[in-house]
């Protein structure tokens, strides 16, 4: 984690009210792994006091360009679709806590809802430079919302789900998940939090689905790991990235907590972003 | 009647006197200020000439005596903190703060069990400011110590350990086991979250209950005890008088400010809690208004807070009579902003001849009988 500055490089509204920015931040762009995030400083301290959480979408050490996806959803992302190229912001990161993918995994399922697509875009590149197979799962209100496939490495399987029918399947992106789950070895899902409890759902039934719940050690079934450990995650066949109202972004403030099963509120930013499926209390629990 | 603020002036009272009152409206334009209308109407009693015409040697900053002295051997290395919630243990941050150049650190809310806090969301950003709903989420006093305090030990910053709790017993056992514990520096009594739904803030809001909890807390630690004032009362001045006759070293003004914020659809509250506290920079003149009441209602040193961004609401803080402030929402901006206000505050002074900060200290204050007069009769015809 560094205080880093970045200058905008490239600023671009990709679909209604997104946008993907590319910032030059060699700091940040090397070393940092899929499923961390930035906390970005907004230039008017006086009316915007909190800096902005951002999913780093891309990373490449080799330019130094770090590329952020957002929505504008109020001032502060407002502000930042003003920036010019030449202009530099203030970048904290990078923070919380990476997917974590099995070394034994060869395929890998990435479920996006909506804006969810920065959150696993970044485990595309990874995962397609260690010579995994990748097929994004992606689902939006209708056409206008999706992702285009041109900002997508080729080697991706890219399927669409809209709500409206307008592009591809038509209803939510998790009814598409049956079709992959016994092809897919890891799953890793961003997106707003009610499709990540229907997949979280979905995904506890899947060995009685798939017949292999009763099949002996998998995955180092007798070893036991302490839940919330990077090795505890990679053991899991679904991964989350949580979304939660931000203050420090480093831990110190309590504001961004979620409940697990434990009945421990785990900080997003800390012990987050990213958690195994099991780890959260989707009921909620306080 | 104020000891020891008339000990702190009276020795710099002759330059002080000078410096107190001409240059305090000029250092606020000093910026606007034209160099062509300072060589065509030379007015040597005005402006900063005045304040520099006694420096004629030069002050470095790293020469400013910017200690503070809480009491009850308590001695802040500078006079900026970083306030309780916002900094979490200390150790947070990592490298991007270096914890040895703060003046001091009050840690996370503790209580004597563990607290899972209040359900999400618990931040949201308002106007010029935010509001939190934590409900004081901790591990409990004994795991706090066990893991924090060892390496608090090793750090030449203080650290006070802001303490919460439910009834009068819960305070005084954490305070209990908190006293004589390397790397407790002292306590700061948090008698006004407004986010908890027992306890909390009942005792901040009444004269009687306040004096009551701090008196027994006084008897179960000899750590210097700071007492962190609600501004959620209509008169702060009973009560901090009632705390620092039950025997606090000093006062820590203000705690947040009780509101709520609504869902974007606006069908119901926004923050699982309803009700957060508001801080940053739209809290400050409430924080001032309350400091200004509060030091001139009791003898013992004054920590501000309240909106601190720049070293202009340090400096404002500290001419309504506060001895430090605590820095806290602005740290969530940007972290370095404590170490840099206590760069700048060593600057100023360095830059107006001051050798030590306190000189700055309620020059805002109206004068009070048996005070020594800041009023800068020479200046008069």
């Amino acid at each position: 984690m560094r205080l880093a500055s970045a200058e905008l490089v490239d600023s671009r509204e990709i679909l209604p009210g997104q946008w993907l920015q590319a910032y030059h931040a060699p700091d940040l762009a090397v070393g940092s792994r899929a499923g961390q995030f930035v906390h970005v400083r907004t230039g008017d301290f006086s009316g915007l006091v909190l800096r902005r959480p951002f999913s780093l979408n891309t990373t490449d050490p080799a330019t130094g360009i770090v590329t952020l996806h957002f929505r504008v959803v109020g001032r502060g992302t407002e502000w930042f679709t003003r920036l010019r190229p030449g202009d530099a912001i203030d970048l904290l990161g990078p923070l919380g806590r990476p997917f974590e993918v099995d070394p034994r995994s060869q395929h890998l399922l990435l479920i996006a809802g909506g804006l969810g697509i920065a959150g696993v875009r970044m485990l595309a590149d990874e995962a397609i430079r260690a010579g995994r197979q990748v097929t994004l799962l992606f689902g939006a209100a209708s056409a206008r919302d999706v992702y285009p496939s041109s900002l997508l490495p080729d080697e991706v399987e890219y399927v669409v789900a809209t709500d409206d029918g307008s592009l591809g399947h038509h209803g939510f992106v998790t009814e598409l998940v049956t079709g992959y789950e016994a092809w897919a070895d890891q799953a890793f899902a961003c997106g707003p939090t009610p499709m990540l409890a229907a997949l979280a759902q979905l995904v506890a039934g899947r060995r009685d689905r798939l017949g292999v719940a009763k099949l002996g050690r998998k995955r180092g079934g007798g070893k036991t790991v302490a839940a919330g450990s990077p090795a505890a995650r990679r053991k899991s066949f679904l991964q989350v990235s949580m979304e939660q109202n931000m203050g420090c972004a480093v831990g110190a403030c309590l504001g961004c907590v979620v409940m697990t099963t434990s009945g421990t509120p785990q900080r997003v930013c800390r012990e987050g972003p990213v958690f195994a499926y099991d780890e959260i209390a989707w009921e909620g629990g306080w | 009647m104020k000891p020891k603020r008339r000990a702190m002036t009276s020795t710099a009272r002759p330059v002080a006197g000078k410096r107190a009152s001409v240059p305090r409206e000029p250092r606020r334009s000093e910026g606007a200020r034209s160099p062509a209308l300072a060589t065509t109407r030379p007015r040597p009693a005005v402006g900063p000439r005045a304040s520099e015409a006694p420096a004629v040697v030069e002050i470095a900053p790293s020469q400013v005596d910017l200690r503070v002295d809480l009491g009850r051997g308590l001695i802040l290395p500078n006079p900026i903190m970083v306030a309780s919630g916002t900094f979490g243990y200390g150790i947070e941050y990592g490298d991007v703060v270096d914890v040895d150049r703060l003046g001091g650190i009050c840690c996370k809310g503790t209580t004597l069990k563990p607290r899972i806090g209040n359900p999400p969301p618990r931040v949201t950003e308002t106007p010029g400011g935010m509001l939190n709903s934590i409900g004081l989420q901790n591990p409990g006093v004994d795991a706090v110590i066990e893991k924090y305090a060892r390496t608090w030990a090793t750090w030449r910053t203080p650290v006070i350990v802001n303490v919460a709790g439910e009834s009068v017993h819960e305070y005084v056992e954490v305070a209990r086991r908190l006293d004589g514990v390397p790397g407790v520096a002292g306590i700061e009594l948090n008698i006004s979250c407004p986010n908890v739904g027992a306890g909390g803030l009942q005792f901040a809001i009444d004269a009687g209950a306040a004096g009551e909890v701090t008196a027994a807390v006084r008897r179960a630690t000899d750590l210097p005890l700071l007492v962190k004032l609600s501004p959620n009362v209509a008169d702060i001045r009973p009560i901090a008088r009632a705390i620092a006759d039950a025997g606090a070293d000093a006062l820590t003004a203000i705690n947040t400010l009780s509101g709520i914020a609504l869902s974007p659809r606006r069908d119901r509250p926004l923050l699982g809690n309803i009700y957060g506290g508001l801080s940053g920079p739209a809290l400050k003149p409430v924080a001032l208004r309350i400091v200004y009441e509060a030091v001139q209602a009791v003898n013992i040193p004054v920590v501000a807070i309240g909106g601190v961004t720049e070293l202009n609401d340090v400096l404002d803080f500290l001419a309504v009579g506060a001895v430090a402030v605590q820095v806290g929402t602005a740290i969530f901006a940007d972290p370095t902003v404590p170490i840099r206000l206590a760069d700048e505050l060593a600057a100023t002074c360095a830059r107006q001849g001051m050798l030590a900060y306190r000189e700055l200290i309620a020059t805002a204050l109206p004068a009070a009988k048996g005070r020594p007069s800041s009023k800068g009769v020479e200046y008069r015809p």
